[in-house]
Order: C-alpha cells, then structure tokens, then sequence
C-alpha cells in the first residue's frame, strides 16, 4: 500500500520548499448569531423554507400535533407512513393516531442482520416518512436531522413525501450557530444531513424539478407548546 | 448515439466549440441565469464578503498545515470504522478501488457526481473488472448514456437542451419522445431508484474533509449523494488531498459561499455529514466504509508558491461561468474534467502535459478572480503558467496560423521598443490601412499581415487626439 506516511512526508517537503504561506492566522471562530426573538426566527425560517418549494405548517401544539398530521397524510392521500423516534417531541402518539386512523404505521427501531432487510424494503414502499429535526436553521430554511438506529437516514429520503416535526426551541439563527449547538460529539458518531427543501435538480436547461431522487414534497411542522 | 471522436488537440476541439452557435446559445442561457441567481442571493446577504474573506483565510491556514490535516483526518476516520487508503497517483486509486468492488464481490456501482473519479478515469476502470456502473446525479447520467465526458464541473450536461435530452431518453428507453424536464426527470428516477436499492457498491466524492471530528462533507441537490452513500453495502469516498480543513465550526463559512456561487441557493438541498460505516442496530448506512486519498500531482502544486494558491478550489464551478473563453468554446475543448480557468491551471498537474496550452486559453479578463469565492487570483498563476510552459525546450508544435501571429507578435514587439518608430508607424498604418476597412473593421489584408487577419479581425484604425505615449510622465 502506498502509504500515508509517503504522502505525508512529500506534502511537508512541499510546504517547506515553497516557504511559509501567505498567512498562518489560525482561522476564526464564526461569530455566533443571538437566536433573537422567536416569532422572529420562526417567521424567517418559514419564509425561506416556502422559498425552497417545502411548505411550513403551523405553529401547531404538541397535543395538536397528531392531528394535523393525520390531516395533511389525508390531504395528500397517503395510504402508509413510517414514523421515526423523536427528539424531543413524542412520536409515538402521532404514530398510535395515525394508525387509529386507518394508516399504515411502520415504526423505525433497532434491526439486528435478520430484521434488516424487511425494514429496509418497507421504507423503500412507503408513501411517507415522519422524523424530526434536531436543529432548525432559520436563515437558509434547513432541518439538521441527526440519524441511529431509531431515526434511520432514510426516512427522509427514500418515501416520495417526507414530514418533518421541529419544536420551537430548537429553531437557531444560523448555520454556524446550528452547528455549534450540535456539537462534535454528535457528529463523531452520527451521521448529519442538513435539508433545505425538497430533493430538486436543475440539470436539464437549468429548469428547476423536485423529487428527482429523495421525495417530492416537504411538509415541516413547527411545534409550539403553549407556556412557552 | 456514438461517442464523438476525441479531437486529435485542444486548438481543434476549441475550433469546433467556437463554430457551434447552438453550444454558445444554451451556455449563454445557463451562465446569464446563474450569475442572475447569484446576484439575487450575494446581494440578499450581508456577511457574504465577510465569509468570502474568512473562507479564503482558512483555506491558507487549512494548505499551510495539511501534513499534519491528513493525518489528523486519517487517525479519526479511522477510529471510527473507516478504512483509509493514500493514493500518490491515478494507478493506485483505481486498483485500490476496483480491488475493494472485486473483493466485496460487488457487481453494481451506483456514482455521486465526483470530478476526482472522473480524474481517477474509474468508470472504465471499473467496467473493465466486469462492474456495471451508474452515474447517478442526473446530469452525469445523461452524459454518460451519451457517452461523453461532462462538460461542466457543476451542470455536467450543460451544453445539451431538453430536446437534445428528450432525444436521447427516446433512443435509449423506447419511450415516447417529450422534452419536459419534469417527465424526463420522473423517468430517470424510476430507474436509478432501482439501482441505488439494487447496487452493491456506493463511490462519492468529497467536498470538504473535517480533520478534528473524521467527518466528510459531501454536498448536492438531488440526494444521489446520500442514496449512494447509505443504500449500499459498500461505500468509497475518493477526495483530493487539499480538502481537509480543520475544525467543525469552518465548514459554515463555505456553505454559506458554496452553493451561493455555484447555484446562486443558499445552501444545496442536502448536506451530509459522513463519519463511518453504520452501527450496531441501524437500518441504513454501509456495512464497510473506505476513504481514497488522493495526491496526483497535488504535492507538486503544493511545492509551487504560485500554483499553491489553486489549491484552495472549493470547485463552485463560477469561474466556468463568467469565462468568455468557456462561454465561447464550451467545457469539452478543454479536454479534462476540470474545464474553464480553474481547470487550465490544474490540468496541466493533474491530467499531464497534453493540457499544457491550457494556460494560454484565456483573455486574463480576471472576471474568475473577481467571482472566485476564495478570491484565488487566476490570472496571476496562468500567466506563471505560461512563463513555465515557454520556458519549455520541446515545446508541443503550435498550429500554423498560431505560430505565424506569434512570430508576428514578436516582431511587432521588437518594434515596439521604440517609441519613435511605432508613433511613426501608427500614422502610416492609419493612412495604409484605411482602404481595407469594411464597417469599421478589417477583416482582410495582404501578405504578411493575413498571419493576423487569417485569424484575427482588426479595427479600423481612427484619428487620436493624443499622441501615444503622451500619458507617459
Ligand atoms: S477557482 Fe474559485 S471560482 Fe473557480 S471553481 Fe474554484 S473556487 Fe470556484
């Protein structure tokens, strides 16, 4: 194998021989922006995610919450849906509504080598995916969704309509901000995905299409408990 | 439809991008609505400049310190499950990845769109070894069903039309002819969506590398990215060394210029983070993770004080766009997958001295300069470029009208020396020239000036007001 130590040592006699570069300032932190007012933050992230082609609903109350998503499963027609852990909302309940409700519920757990290939294919077939967001990033109209074992990446992207919850408390400024409220720890051993919007192309003569291979529409529901 | 035959140099192939007025047309229509799109969100933000700084201090922070980048990099991608390879050149990433497909006993390959596998040459690679491979983001999937390279680094079928498109989904599917770029893009889903479950192997390229947390970085609109990342059992990240950065909090400073002069978005549609193989209980992500570091040629770079610089490309693709030459000749007379002023810099490097009259492909109008999110001064290294390429003993033969007008140029530069003489010489030429002009131009002289005519049309030389050289001190 060529090995690193080989590259290593070329790229380090590279940096000598052309002497030191321009700067070796040690970059700077980005500068954090204060999350502000929320009905601030929440009306700036639901402007943007309209402008990336998602639609925002809500504020909703949590105990509302299972409701209206059965409302909008009904206003699009879905026969089945896979519902994710949450975060700090309750999934389960919007799940145990659902399924009152004559829809298909696939609950996202644990697999072990025998139970994983079945997962995997009904997430392939179902028509939606339910998850929620870490963080929501208000400036550019972003989810943060972190993924394990309960919340599988593919949630939000294998279904054709993807549903994703995020509670008001969880709504940051900024990318940098969003970040930093992740924190390493959770990117050393999870993996991001940042969304903005739904999956789109602009390929052919630069015309915008959705859904080219994630899903098609994006529902994002804000969650605003009343004392708060 | 059959591949094109490869012109035989960059001169014909350039020739025949500048015949073609439809190429000029749909490149025209897609850089004047990206630069639009760019506009609409730089003047939207505020800090953009601010992050355009900070991206660019970074970047020399990031290049000054990549030895001990790698292998910070290395140490955590490791820790968490990855298997990491450092490829020194093209031969020993392709056998390193072909071997890895052959030993998982891969069959199917799906592809996110990556220049660095392009660079790599995998594709044929990898068909060789018997694998069936599927470029995956869309516009790679219409080049490849044309079998042709792309044409741009961000908008790979950027020089076909959605009749072009129609044309050949048509063709290859048997499927009735429409030119919608909704139902051309619900066709192409269908099938690659049966790939992606379907394939065994995932290869990806990487944006950005972040050496303190071991997570890659990879950016895009469609989710071909994440499917081939996570669907299956096998995935290859293949980066360019100069990807690392250092820390967690950096990457916000390129999102927040990336897509703004690539797509004139705010942020792509996806942004992953990737660290590992998946774990313990979880339904997606691979099984076995490998990661290819690549150096060709990029250590040479790296010792140049001047080329450096062109290793701070973040590959926003905007300096194609704002190119006249690009603009004019489209991104296939390049001949390499890095096309347009950033890829006339490092082709030479990193495809080898076939692309050397690259540098000399450009007006040095300095708009990629003005454009480039990490401020790399373009026009500065061709002009080094160029420097080091005539400085060349078996320079590669220039074709004849180019070599006549060099050799004009040159005595025109003897000339030039003397101010006298040339004072002199404009005021005969005004007076000599006049009856060869035909609406302000000239377009024919006799010999030896048809060395310049021949290739080149002339304005009509006009009266001046001011004495040249009178602006002297
Ligand atoms: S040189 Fe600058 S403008 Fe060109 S692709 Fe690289 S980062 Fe973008």
């Amino acid at each position: 194998m060529a090995d690193l130590q080989a590259i290593v040592a070329r790229v380090k006699n590279a940096l000598v021989s052309s002497g030191p570069a321009p700067s070796h300032k040690a970059p700077v932190a980005p500068s954090l922006q204060p999350d502000g007012h929320r009905a601030e933050l929440v009306s700036r992230f639901a402007r943007e995610v309209e402008a990336v082609g998602a639609r925002i609903i809500g504020p909703v109350a949590p105990e509302q919450l299972a409701d209206r998503v059965a409302a909008i499963v009904r206003e699009r027609g879905l026969k089945s849906i896979a519902v994710g852990e949450g975060v700090v909302v309750d999934l389960s309940r919007v799940g145990k509504t659902l399924s009152e409700s004559g829809i298909e519920v696939i609950r996202t757990g644990s697999v072990d080598g025998s139970t994983r290939p079945e997962l995997r294919k009904q997430l392939a077939q179902v028509d939606a995916g339910l998850a929620e967001a870490d963080y929501a990033i208000a400036s550019t109209g972003t989810l943060a969704v972190l993924s394990d074992e309960t919340r599988p990446s593919a949630l939000t992207l294998l279904p054709p309509a993807s549903l994703v919850v995020v509670r008001v408390d969880r709504m940051k400024a900024d990318l940098a901000s969003a970040l930093a409220a992740l924190g390493h720890a959770a990117l050393e051993s999870h993996r991001l995905t940042l969304i903005t919007g739904p999956s789109r192309t602009a390929d052919i003569e630069k015309r915008i299409v959705m859904g080219v291979h994630g899903p098609k529409s994006l529902d994002v529901i804000v969650v605003w408990p009343r004392d708060d | 439809m059959a591949a094109s035959p490869k012109p035989a140099s960059f001169f014909e192939s350039s020739e025949a991008g500048a015949a073609d007025r439809e190429l000029q047309r749909k490149l025209e229509n897609a850089s004047t609505r990206h630069l639009d799109h760019f506009a609409h969100v730089k003047a939207e933000y505020s800090d953009y400049e601010e992050e355009r700084s900070q991206s660019r201090r970074i970047k020399e922070h990031a290049i000054a310190h990549l030895d001990e980048l790698i292998v910070e990099l290395t140490g955590k991608l490791k820790a968490r499950g990855c298997a990491v390879f450092a490829a020194a050149t093209v031969e020993e990433a392709r056998d390193y990845i072909v071997n890895v497909a052959r030993n998982t006993g891969s069959r199917r390959v799906v592809k996110g769109k990556s220049m660095t596998t392009e660079e790599i040459g995998l594709n044929p690679a990898l068909e060789n070894a018997g694998m069936e491979v599927l470029e995956t983001d869309l516009g790679e999937y219409i080049v490849q069903l044309r079998q042709e390279p792309p044409s741009h680094i961000i908008t790979p079928a950027i020089h076909l039309s959605k009749e072009d498109i129609g044309a050949l989904f048509h063709e290859k599917f048997g499927i009735p002819y429409t030119s919608e770029p909704e139902r051309l893009t619900a066709e192409a889903r269908a099938r690659l969506r049966e790939g992606f479950l379907s394939a065994d192997l995932g290869v990806t390229g990487v944006n950005f590398a972040i050496a303190e947390t071991g997570t890659l970085v990879v950016i895009e609109n469609e989710g071909n990215g994440r499917m081939s990342s996570t669907m299956p059992e096998v995935f290859i990240a293949v980066m360019g060394i100069e990807k690392v950065i250092p820390r967690l909090a950096d990457v916000s400073h390129f999102l927040e210029v990336l897509a703004r002069t690539a797509t004139g978005q705010k942020l792509t549609t996806y942004t992953n983070f990737i660290g590992g193989p998946r774990r313990e209980g979880e339904v997606d992500g691979p099984r076995e993770m490998h990661v290819v570091i690549l150096d060709n040629g990029r250590s040479t770079m790296l010792a140049d004080p001047v080329m450096r610089e062109a290793l701070y490309c973040i590959r926003c693709g905007a300096c194609l766009n704002v190119c006249p030459v690009y603009r004019h000749i489209g991104g296939h007379a390049y001949r390499s997958p890095y096309p347009g002023p950033i890829g006339s810099i490092v082709s030479p490097n990193l495809v080898g001295s076939a692309a050397g009259h690259l540098p000399f492909a450009s007006t040095l109008c300095g708009a990629c300069k003005d454009i480039c999110p990490v401020k790399i001064d373009i026009p500065r290294i061709l002009l080094h470029l160029r420097w080091k390429e005539s400085a060349r003993r078996d320079l590669p033969k220039w074709p004849a009208p180019a070599a006549r007008a060099r050799a004009g140029a040159r005595q025109f530069a003897r000339l030039a020396r003397h101010p006298s003489a040339i004072r002199l010489l404009g005021k005969l030429g005004a007076i000599a020239l006049k009856p060869f002009a035909r609406d302000g131009w000239i377009k024919r002289m006799p010999p030896p000036f048809s060395n310049w005519t021949g290739i080149r049309d002339f304005p009509r030389p006009r009266p001046r007001r001011r004495k040249i050289g009178a602006d002297e001190d």
